[in-house]
């Protein structure tokens, strides 16, 4: 069956319901959101933190939307959830409606729900020891419980196990439970120095391998000049959260790490989508315009700190509190870097090559070697002061070495590091008593320095 | 049942012998890679699951949240124990392995060379099955640079003697799977497990005579069960079954029954023949099997050996396993299967609960047949 032939499952009415919402009632929705939203009595700003950054607004309007529209998306669009590090170009080509699971359950825990659905999957069977955003994700489909009102049922699932294997077992267990078709995309791990020649054919492969079912599925047929034109607008929008980001290295840093968690989102969930890149093109005039006046994401801030690893998500706001309190602002993290650092990769004539280069260096599919040269760079680029390590229950392949990393950057920086044993959304795995006592000893050794 | 029928040779006198002949020892972390090629380079590769050594060391690297498997690897190397191996091969198994080569290769420094393998985790199309032979052809580069070269008819030896091994263990299964073997779950796993660390030379005669003297047909007494999960391990829970009377009629473990590969077709080149070992194994969680396929292979080993149960032996923290673990059990369950779920410690002996647990579990499955 060609692209051409196939009918996909779409329907008629379930389009003219999507683009009603898109087209009136989401802009509709927005606007009465604003209105709302100017009313509502907000929280007093911390006095220790910079004025919130103004282009938030936009970003929650962004993220809502993708939300909403989501609910409708399905009949009327091809639908797949999709891994944080697949490449999700090759499905934008095809004119995907894409959910990522990760970017949810990141919300869930914002939203304090992490533990709760994490118990739901746990009474089905679901061991604890499982990564929570998997566990939250599980709990999705089996409860129907979330705080973004529905998540459309995916007709495609796409993981890539260039961020962890993990995804790949999540999947796995997905695809049967909801009788849907999973793509895989196996990027061979780079114990050295980038993909070797063999890796590289065989990632072009499978891409050759999935278009098929992307057209089956999609009801489209492929045209590589529309990858292409995708993967360029997905190339800026990297280069342009990468400018985001490099606007911390000015002191004071216009923003903290913990606004970079949030304004994550569209290059994460919207690459490829104009939308994304427009946000950041904003992000960034903002940005400046706060180091023009000298406007900092912490008011005094006085120490400079870097975070490995993914958020708690949980705790986001009270840790930029608790540090602002002490004039210490994050300026870099290893996580928000990673989806800057392969935007060089992401061109070439070939675009099923530049596809493979780009998502094969991931910093998650990349050995610990790497890692340390990344961190090291950071800290001198970013002017850093000290290093916060979040040793990750739920993520394997982001915490196991981390001990050894935080020895070898005290010996080759002299720079003081702590390393806090938590969960990204699994507030159960968040030690009150052992985390404050690490910070207090943490934070004496960096008023000593 | 006979506890332990032979004579095994244990692993520091095997290695020096080896050494002996000239052959040099690779230690090998857990996972699947192809033996026939280290053989073919007079290499020994040695396997890492579960060295019997007390956590000293391993919590200044580890988390207390890393399968004991992982942190028991480690600890043998940073115990200094690995002095006389002449490098390590890391199979791309799971995520904390693959961040374990990384420890050790990149920030420990063990000083030997290191290799890695990595069977695809796709492995649905084309793209895999070439990809996997490009792999066994870049391996064999990079251990020809340290052990010089690999001359094709030592390869094609190696792989005549691979496919006479695989076919004996597939014989000690089939015969057990049948109630064929006397011998105790204990003294079966000693016995099978030697092809870790054995030359093919050794282990073949030696699991030539084990099933010549275990085998029994139609002897072997006690409700079946079949176990499944990463390794049969420790040691105490093998003992403790063997006290309640229950055999182990098959295997769904990750470093036993899982990693015996498919027969080749017979007029296939080395590399084909093991490439196609590798794609008609069993389906595993760590090369992301589908679930449907998982089920379809755990409910034809229980079928296999008129299994009444089956025990899911866990290492704690083991995210391949746990995942697919709820679908498993449900489809047992749909099937009138009852199965028990173990949590476990690589080498710690089996806790007052668990034998609790064990024993109310032989009872159910005593009942059943009773009832049958």
């Amino acid at each position: 069956m060609t692209g051409a032939e196939a009918r996909g499952p779409l329907s008629r009415g379930a389009g003219v319901r999507y683009r009603l919402m898109r087209d009136l009632g989401a802009p509709v929705l927005m606007r009465g959101s604003r209105f709302f939203r100017k009313k509502r009595v907000r929280r007093a700003p911390d006095p220790a933190l910079g004025p919130p950054l103004a282009c938030s607004a936009r970003l929650r309007e962004i993220m809502t939307r993708h939300y909403l529209l989501a609910r409708y998306a399905k009949g009327a669009l091809p639908v797949a959830w999709v891994t944080s590090g697949a490449p999700v170009e090759l499905l934008r080509a095809f004119g995907f409606y894409t959910v990522y699971p990760e970017n949810h359950g990141a919300l869930c825990g914002a939203k304090g729900m992490g533990a709760r659905l994490c118990q739901v999957a746990e009474q089905h069977g679901y061991s604890q020891d499982l990564c929570s955003y998997a566990r939250i994700d599980l709990a999705v489909d089996l409860s129907g419980q979330t705080p973004v009102g529905r998540l459309p049922k995916p007709d495609l699932l796409f993981a890539s196990n260039n961020i962890c294997q993990t995804v790949a077992y999540w999947y796995t267990v997905l695809s049967e439970r909801l009788g849907v078709p999973l793509l895989l995309f196996d990027t061979p791990f780079n114990y050295t120095d980038g993909p070797r020649r063999n890796d590289r054919a065989y990632m072009v492969r499978q891409f050759e391998e999935m278009i098929p079912v992307l057209e089956r599925v999609s009801g489209r047929s492929f045209r590589p000049e529309r990858l292409q034109e995708v993967l360029l607008l997905a190339k800026e929008t990297a280069e342009t959260w990468g400018a985001v980001l490099a606007t911390m290295k000015a002191r004071p840093s216009p923003m903290t790490i913990f606004d970079a968690f949030v304004h994550l989102a569209p290059v994460v969930s919207l690459r490829g989508l104009p939308v994304a890149l427009d946000y950041y093109r904003i992000l960034l005039r903002e940005l400046r315009q706060r180091i023009e006046q000298g406007q900092g994401g912490v008011k005094n801030e006085r120490v400079r700190l870097l975070w490995d690893n993914i958020a708690i998500w949980p705790r986001v706001r009270d840790f930029a509190t608790l540090f602002a309190a002490r004039n210490m602002c994050f300026v870099t993290a290893t996580y928000t870097n990673a989806w800057a650092e392969t935007a060089p990769y992401m061109e070439g004539d070939d675009p099923l090559e530049a596809m493979a280069e780009t998502y094969s260096r991931v910093i998650l599919n990349n050995s610990l070697a790497h890692r340390l040269e990344l961190m090291e760079g950071l800290v001198r680029d970013y002017h850093v002061d000290g290093i916060v390590i979040h040793s990750a229950r739920s993520c394997k392949p982001y915490s196991v070495g981390q001990y050894d990393l935080k020895r070898l950057l005290a010996e080759r920086l002299n720079i003081p590091s702590v390393v806090l044993e938590a969960d990204i959304t699994d507030e159960r795995a968040f030690s009150e008593e052992q985390i404050r006592t690490r910070l207090e000893a943490f934070f004496e050794t960096l008023e000593e320095g | 049942m006979t506890a332990n029928p032979l004579t095994l040779p244990s692993r520091s006198d095997s290695m020096a012998r080896q050494r002996a002949l000239g052959r040099k020892i690779v230690g090998v972390f857990p996972g699947r890679y192809p033996r026939e090629i280290f053989w073919a380079l007079d290499l020994l590769p040695v396997e890492i699951w579960d060295p019997p050594l007390e956590m000293e060391r391993t919590g200044a690297h580890l988390q207390p949240t890393i399968c004991s498997v992982v942190r028991l690897g480690l600890e043998l190397v940073v115990q200094g124990r690995c002095d006389e191996l002449a490098g390590f091969l890391f199979p791309h198994t799971c995520d904390s392995l693959q961040n374990l080569a990384s420890v050790i290769h990149d920030l420990l420094g063990s000083g030997k060379p290191c290799f890695f393998f990595y069977p695809p985790k796709a492995p649905f199309g084309e793209a895999a099955r070439s990809f996997y032979r490009t792999e066994l052809e870049a391996l064999i580069r990079t251990l020809e640079e340290h052990f010089g070269t690999l001359k094709p008819e030592r390869l094609e030896e190696s792989v005549s003697r691979g496919k006479d091994l695989y076919r004996l263990l597939a014989s000690l299964y089939t015969e057990r799977a049948g109630a064929g073997l006397d011998a105790s779950n204990a003294g079966f796993y000693r016995a099978v497990r030697v092809v870790e660390y054995l030359h093919p030379d050794e282990s073949v005669p030696l699991l030539e005579k084990f099933l010549e003297e275990t085998r029994a047909p139609g002897e072997a007494a006690g409700p079946p069960v079949v176990l499944s999960g990463v390794l049969p391990n420790p040691a105490s829970l093998l003992d403790a079954l063997d006290d309640l009377g229950v055999r182990v009629g098959d295997d769904d473990l990750l470093a036993c029954g899982r990693r015996l590969p498919g027969a080749p077709d017979p007029a296939a080149d080395p590399l084909e023949a093991l490439t196609q070992g590798f794609f008609r194994s069993p389906a595993c969680s760590t090369l992301n099997a589908p679930l449907r396929q998982r089920m379809d292979e755990l409910l034809h080993r229980v079928r296999r050996c008129r299994a009444r149960g089956v025990i899911f032996v866990g290492v704690k923290f083991c995210e391949p396993e746990l995942f697919a673990l709820p679908r498993l059990r449900k489809a047992l369950k749909e099937q009138g299967i009852p199965s028990l779920v173990l949590e476990l410690e690589v080498n710690q002996a089996v806790s007052g609960q668990i034998r609790t647990r064990l024993e109310a579990f032989v009872e159910l499955i005593e009942q059943t047949e009773a009832d049958l």
